[in-house]
């Protein structure tokens, strides 16, 4: 046969499937070992994550019904729309345990669903950038202008539901300082939120959903618009209010000024203050120690369970006798 | 049966009511009306042979049964409407009423401003995108908006645009290749002189001049050619693959008109365009005269003329309106097993698309309605718009449209649970499949240089689960490389020594003007033959000798053709006909010396032991199914008559006088009973001298018979059968069709495979029976239960028998349990004319499951498909049919799986096929490795899909649980479209074409590991359940271990949506990895690759500041919290399918697990020491 004119594909390695593998095989050891290794890297795993969460002070004190007073309490929320009615109060939370600075002041929301399809898209991202985006409100019904057709910034939904409730922290009769500063993320200060950009027409007319701005301060250091833009990826959830750099001592009693604005009797929602230490897993959380334990310990019971099933049933690895045609043979 | 298949035309189909008004009028021993009547019919239309499958083959029949066709149809009018009307050299009057079609041809579908909309339109054909562009639409209106419109329209954009530019490179090549053709230049008589004009001016009507070696531009009737009878050989090569010449007449009223010098005019009246290759009907108006045109008058567009200097015709046919455009169509296609099975699958995840829908919008409905009162100023929700005067709703259309639309949202959201990427993912998967198996080595056939070819790209994996192969004997397991063996002669067996010649000088030659001309191929002769053969006296058996020589030499339809070598002295002559038998016997003949050299429509010479000798052709009875003989009636030099017949035993010894020479007939019947019982085709060869009183009787009754105008092929068949008969036996001859290489091992590994191989064949019973014991089909242990009946009655009584017998067998084997003794079960083709079609197809059936092996013979080619269809529409078991002939497409696309062989016959059957190559025993690579490693490629990448898909869906609605029912998503809608196109598709891919789950050697050496595929064990409703579980479980994983970590935590919606993407994504990709068994540097490259892209990707979605996510992934990865979260997510998703894995694996260990530790582990030496790359196949 001519060379030239043969057909015959050309020999590679690739073409005809033979390139050089590593073909690793599930074997009894591997599997015993697998097990094994993940069991004893798990549990200490969560050990440490447990100590940890234990090792986070938490105290956390619900105040939306206790601060409706007695005689609005079955009608909260004309209570709280009357902008006549004194909204503080005060609450006493007890220490437990020793906070060590930096402590961590939150507000928690329950059953708001920042989540919410409607919530998350009225907002214009441009807007809160760029001081010549300040027309670009068409994301942000029904909160994008007002009535004479001026737009609002920031506008949308998430901007003017923003939290309002404010707290004042003292202990022994001093008050405990609570920094603002530094709350929100840096990338959203630097990048997200214009410095450039002032509010404007902001909670001005219609309802009013929240706090206020000061028309003063650009965006970007309004940091608790910036933490409340950032929404929460659950119905139940905190948002740092501000941090507080000196300890506070065990057993002592702090004294907590609520000034109660936000409106949450309408829907239901609960509204919680918490105080909280952090450690490198974050805020106080148990599960996830349990579920390293947890996985750890079925996979040291499997591994062991595997060692006795390979010890009174072993299998020859490749043994043709197992071939299905040669335990039934075949005609 | 073959109307579902836009393919050519297959001989069985031709022409509808055509073929039975010929068949009862040919057919007239037509016992089997209906089968019998249609295999006649097509074997006559067709002008390429059938029936002389059906036995030994006695030479073409082209013309007069061609023929008469035509005369039979001129009965029936073409209708007035239908007809289309050409006049003959003059394309203005044909042209003026209808503007037929010009002669430029357009393969290329689209214009440059046709592309784009064609091109969509096309496109949007197919389902898969259909879904993709109502989802998108959806996605538009802005109450549904889920995704930004960039987002929704760039999966479908960048599919339609990958497949837009590969569309466009085809098309642009199309163009490329037409405008040569186009330009092509083509002789045309234009004012009575032959002018050269562009192949795209033609016009119907025209007179077109075509030179030998040239091609025809359009479909021509032919008028008048060099031979002075009229004849024009040509070669059909490019329209059907047959390389053999084949002959087209002009008819007697036009073939002495030489245009340009006489005048040529008449009317033409022809069948509108089809596609039929075979069939052409027409007649022509001459001078007032009316004379009909058949198949053998026309010659089509693509064929080239050989053998004749030149041909004129007529174009009739034109440009696209031509045989060879219409028939230009793609590969026929099929629908896989997998895929059947994968859309009742995908009925059920749209059932569960459904599912979590009303879950969603039944649980949005209840919420609204629970929070009715609240939904006005509720922060999160805003009902009433305050900014206008008048207080209105903001984007609230009411309870029960907000449902309505939360259910179409849920739809955008979770379009992804059916895996439309999937369809594109397979489609790629096979075309990689198909490119190795294309490149295989082991399925390069070196002798006809023919690679592999995969003419259907959508049913690779169906090659893994066949449980039944039927083949068709002559050419598919044997070579149909005819090579005359043996011969008897008056009665002398000469099946002696047949080395003597072999490779000296090349065997016999002759010298013609100092050059030296010799047969192209070489035959083995016995040497006491050829030595009584080269001596000449005038003793009995030496004129006996002569006699049969000169009879092989002479009666047959081979046209000797003379070609050149390298060497300026010597010639080769090369025997064209349409049948290998006769070219055995010509070539066979010659190398005892007597060498056809010539050959007009009038005469033959043959040089005869170096002397030339010129026989005049008086007469030729062509050869016809129900004679199966043909004859020539030589004029000898010295005037003397002879008539010379050739012809099936069963036939022959009929019209032998026996009382000639009762003794040598005896002889000769013994002799041919020991040949075709090693399985050789054996042909009886008689003859007669003529007395001049016969011979004018023959003549005058040839000529009216030739020349008469209706029933001329019933009359010429009287004719012969005067002349044929008391004729003296000359002897029998016996041609070998070998057995292909490795066709005997290659049977065995497939019966061990578990696959049933059956073998069809229109041979006749001993010669299949000994192919059977040949090729190992038939062992001398097996019990042959043989059904041979004219009659439906005796039919039942032995099917009854037979089962009978075979189940008393069938118990008492497994009783012993001994495998050996099995049931072969042997059915005639006019057994099966009963029991097809009828109430004991049922018990047929029965008896052929338990039988090991069935061989049916004499089978027609339509009976071949009803048996495909026996088993096929019975049973839920693959098929697979593999052929070579035009008499074996009906068969290759009844089953699930048609193989072609492309060997020497047609190329009907790789026309029709969605497999070809070269040789039979291809069939274990391919089924046993290919067919294996694609059906475990796509079964594991169908349920890989299905699980990935389902998986992100279901990680989307336990979000949704926990957004008030309003269908946000966390993931960022970016990586929701990125998540099946770059997060996940890639490995997915790259596995389904290069996993190999066995070597090629274990699945070589053990073909029962084939028995997986045949098992379902790799795609099965159960799997896929267990697989959805497995989904459903990791999908929690995945969610509730955030979600847990996070609970009453400050993290926000992007970030924590950010770790839910990198979780599923790694874990999708880990699952993968954990079930990939060749790690190749691809595999590698593409599931570590994919990781790092997602991360990429992420990266660069969190660095856009005007996306919500900005920065999220930099102080999500800052946390402990987030990486101990990956890592539980990662091992407690993958603990239960490890630990079920693992089990299974020990305990019950499935043939493919064994195998592979055998492999690993027991091999380990052998395989370090020899590398896979020597791994060859066990059968050579």
């Amino acid at each position: 046969m001519d060379h030239k004119n043969s057909k015959k594909p050309t020999y590679s390695r690739f073409s005809q499937q033979e390139l050089p593998a590593w073909k690793p095989i599930l074997t009894p050891g591997w599997a015993i070992a697998s097990f094994i290794t993940i069991g004893t890297l798990f549990i200490p795993i969560g050990l440490l994550a447990l100590s940890a969460s234990d090792n986070v002070v938490e105290i956390s004190d619900r105040y939306d019904e206790v601060c409706v007073p007695d005689d609005y309490s079955s009608k909260a929320e004309s209570y709280i729309q009357n902008p006549d009615v004194k909204k503080t109060c005060i609450r006493t939370i007890k220490v437990p345990k020793k906070l060590v600075a930096p402590i961590f002041v939150y507000y928690q929301l329950e059953n708001f669903y920042q989540n919410h399809r409607r919530y998350v898209k009225s907002r214009s991202n441009k807007q809160l950038r760029d001081p010549k985006a300040e027309d670009d409100t068409h994301d942000c019904f029904p909160k994008s202008k007002t009535k004479d057709g001026k737009p609002i910034v920031p506008c949308g939904l998430i901007a003017w539901s923003l939290f309002n409730d404010t707290y004042k922290l003292s202990t022994r009769g001093k008050e405990i300082s609570i920094n603002k500063k530094g709350i929100a993320w840096k990338s959203d200060r630097k990048a997200k939120f214009g410095s450039n950009v002032y509010p404007k027409n902001f909670q001005k007319e219609g309802l009013i959903g929240g706090a206020t701005l000061d028309e003063q301060i650009p965006l970007s250091e309004q940091e608790d618009l910036i933490v409340w833009m950032r929404t929460a990826a659950l119905p139940k959830f905190r948002k740092l209010y501000g941090k507080i750099e000196t300890d506070i001592e065990a057993h002592d009693s702090i004294k907590v000024e609520i000034e109660n604005n936000y409106n949450t009797y309408k829907f239901g929602g609960r509204k919680k203050l918490v105080l909280s230490t952090t450690t490198w897993i974050g805020g106080k959380n148990d599960f996830v120690g349990m579920a390293y334990i947890g996985v750890g310990g079925i996979c040291l019971f499997m591994g062991i369970n595997f060692i006795l099933l390979y010890v009174f049933r072993p299998r020859r690895l490749g043994d043709p006798s197992y071939l299905s045609w040669n335990r039934h043979p075949i005609a | 049966m073959t109307s579902n298949r836009p393919s050519l035309p297959t001989p069985g189909s031709t022409g509808s009511d055509l073929s039975s008004s010929t068949s009862s009028n040919n057919s007239d021993n037509n016992q089997i009306p209906n089968l019998h009547s249609l295999q006649n019919s097509s074997s006559q239309l067709s002008i390429k042979s059938n029936s002389w499958r059906a036995s030994v083959n006695f030479g073409s029949k082209g013309v007069s049964v061609a023929d008469s066709e035509g005369f039979s149809i001129s009965r029936r009018e073409i209708n007035e409407d239908d007809a289309r009307l050409v006049y003959v050299n003059d394309p203005l009057k044909t042209n003026e009423t209808f503007e037929f079609c010009g002669n430029s041809i357009r393969t290329g579908k689209y214009s440059v401003f046709t592309f784009l909309p064609r091109n969509l339109f096309e496109q949007f054909h197919r389902v898969a995108y259909m879904y993709f562009l109502i989802i998108a639409i959806l996605n538009q209106l802005p109450q549904l908006a889920v995704f930004g419109r960039g987002a929704s329209i760039l999966p479908l954009a960048s599919v339609l645009f990958v497949t837009a530019v590969k569309d466009a490179y085809e098309d642009w090549r199309r163009h490329k290749a037409d405008k040569i053709e186009n330009n092509r230049l083509s002789s045309v008589l234009v004012n009575d002189q032959f002018q050269h004009k562009r192949s795209k001016d033609i016009q119907v009507g025209e007179i077109v001049k075509v030179s030998a070696d040239e091609t025809i531009p359009c479909d021509i009737v032919v008028l008048c050619t060099s031979d002075p009878t009229g004849v024009a050989y040509v070669q059909t090569i490019n329209l059907d693959g047959e390389s053999n010449l084949k002959t087209r007449y002009a008819k007697q009223e036009t073939l002495s008109r030489v245009p340009g010098k006489d005048v040529i005019s008449g009317l033409i009246k022809c069948e509108k365009p089809n596609r039929n290759i075979y069939g052409f009907q027409a007649n022509m108006e001459v001078d007032g005269k009316r004379v009909s045109l058949g198949p053998s008058n026309i010659i089509l567009r693509g064929c080239v003329i050989k053998n004749t200097d030149w041909a004129v015709g007529v174009a009739v046919y034109a440009g696209r309106e031509t045989k060879a455009m219409l028939n230009n169509s793609g590969a026929p296609s099929k629908r896989s097993r997998l895929e059947t099975h994968m859309n009742r699958e995908i009925i059920l995840l749209s059932f569960f698309l459904v599912t979590l829908c009303i879950i969603v919008s039944a649980c949005a409905g209840f919420w609204l309605r629970r929070h009715q009162d609240e939904l006005d100023i509720m922060p999160f929700y805003r009902r009433k718009d305050y900014s206008k005067e008048q207080v209105e709703n903001y984007n609230y259309y009411g309870l029960g449209m907000e449902i309505f639309f939360s259910f179409l949202m849920s739809v955008i959201v979770f379009q992804i649970m059916i895996p439309i990427s999937l369809y594109i993912s397979m489609e790629l998967v096979r075309v990689g499949q198909a490119y190795f198996m294309i490149r295989d080595d082991k399925m390069f056939d070196a002798a006809s240089n023919t690679r592999f070819q995969c003419r259907a790209l959508n049913i690779n994996e169906d090659l893994g689960q066949i449980k039944y192969v039927f083949s068709d004997k002559t050419g598919t397991l044997t070579e149909n490389k005819m090579e005359f063996q043996f011969a008897s002669i008056s009665g002398v067996d000469y099946s002696g020594e047949k080395i003597e010649f072999y490779g000296e000088q090349g065997g016999y030659n002759i010298q013609v003007d100092g050059q030296v001309w010799r047969p192209k191929m070489k035959v083995q002769v016995d040497s006491k033959l050829l030595k009584l053969s080269k001596t000449r006296n005038d003793t009995k058996s030496s004129k006996e000798i002569y006699d049969f020589f000169l009879a092989l030499a002479a009666c047959n339809t081979i046209v000797p053709i003379v070609v050149n070598t390298s060497n300026p002295n010597e010639k080769l002559i090369d025997y064209q006909g349409e049948s290998p038998d006769e070219q055995a016997l010509v070539y066979a003949a010659a190398a005892y010396g007597f060498m056809l050299i010539e050959r007009t429509s009038g005469h033959i010479v043959i040089d005869i032991q170096g002397e030339r000798q010129r026989f005049n052709v008086l007469g030729m009875h062509e050869f016809d199914s129900d004679r199966k003989r043909m004859s020539v009636i030589l004029g000898y030099p010295d005037s003397t008559v002879k008539v010379f017949v050739k012809g099936a035993d069963t036939t022959m010894f009929k019209v032998i006088d026996e009382s000639l020479n009762l003794s040598v007939v005896k002889s000769t019947e013994n002799h041919l009973h020991s040949y075709s019982s090693i399985g050789l085709r054996t042909l009886v060869v008689g003859m007669r001298a003529l007395s001049i009183a016969e011979f004018d009787t023959w003549q005058t009754s040839y000529e009216i018979a030739s020349t008469a105008l209706m029933g001329r092929a019933g009359l010429l068949r009287k004719v012969a059968v005067n002349i044929e008969n008391n004729l003296s036996l000359l002897g029998a001859s016996a041609i070998e069709d070998r057995l292909q290489k490795g066709v005997p091992e290659a049977i065995e590994s497939l019966r061990k495979a578990g696959i049933k191989v059956w073998v069809l064949t229109g041979d006749k019973q001993e010669t299949a029976i000994s192919i059977g014991y040949s090729s190992k089909l038939l062992t001398s242990k097996m019990m042959q239960i043989i059904i041979n009946n004219n009659s439906k009655m005796s039919c039942k009584k032995s099917l009854e028998d037979a089962l009978v017998t075979s189940r008393k067998l069938i118990n008492v084997t497994r009783a012993s349990e001994d495998d050996a003794s099995s049931v072969a079960l042997i059915i005639d083709g006019t057994s099966l004319v009963y029991i097809l079609d009828s109430e004991l197809e049922e018990q047929l059936f029965e008896l052929a499951s338990k039988c090991a092996v069935v061989l049916c013979c004499r089978v027609a080619p339509l009976q071949k498909a009803g048996i495909v269809a026996l088993i096929k529409n019975r049973t839920d078991d693959m098929t697979l049919a593999i052929g070579d002939g035009a008499n074996d497409v009906s068969m290759i696309q009844m089953a699930d799986v048609g193989v072609g062989i492309s060997g020497q016959e047609g190329r009907q059957a790789v026309m029709a096929s969605d497999f070809a190559m070269g040789q039979f025993r291809f069939l274990v690579p391919l089924m046993l490795v290919h067919g294996h490693w694609n059906y475990q490629r796509m079964a594991y990448m169908i349920l890989y899909n299905f699980y990935r898909n389902a998986l992100f869906v279901f990680i989307l609605f336990w979000y949704v649980l926990y957004t008030g029912f309003t269908l946000t998503t966390s993931i960022t809608e970016w990586s929701s479209v990125l998540y099946s196109v770059i997060y996940t598709a890639i490995p997915t891919i790259v596995v389904g074409i290069l996993d190999k789950d066995l070597s090629r050697k274990s699945l070589m050496t053990y073909p029962q590991l084939y028995g997986s595929g045949q098992r379902k064990e790799s795609y099965n409703a159960k799997l896929f359940w267990v697989t959805m579980v497995d989904t459903l479980w990791q999908s929690v994983v995945v969610f509730f271990i955030p979600l847990l970590a996070f609970w009453e935590s400050d993290i926000d919606s992007s970030s924590l949506g950010d770790l839910w993407t990198l979780a599923v994504v790694f874990i999708v990709n880990i699952h993968l990895a954990m079930d990939v068994i060749r790690w190749t540097w691809i595999s590698h490259a593409s599931i570590w690759g994919s990781i790092i892209a997602t991360c990429i990707c992420v990266i660069i979605i969190d660095a856009i500041p005007a996306l919500p996510g900005y920065w999220a992934i930099f102080n999500l990865a800052s946390s402990g919290l987030f990486w101990i979260c990956l890592l539980g997510i990662l091992i407690a998703s993958m603990i239960p399918r490890f630990i079920v894995k693992m089990f299974m694996q020990h305990c019950k260990p499935c043939d493919r697990q064994i195998a592979r530790e055998a492999e690993k582990f027991q091999n380990a030496m052998e395989i370090t020491r020899n590398g896979e790359i020597e791994m060859n196949l066990p059968h050579r």
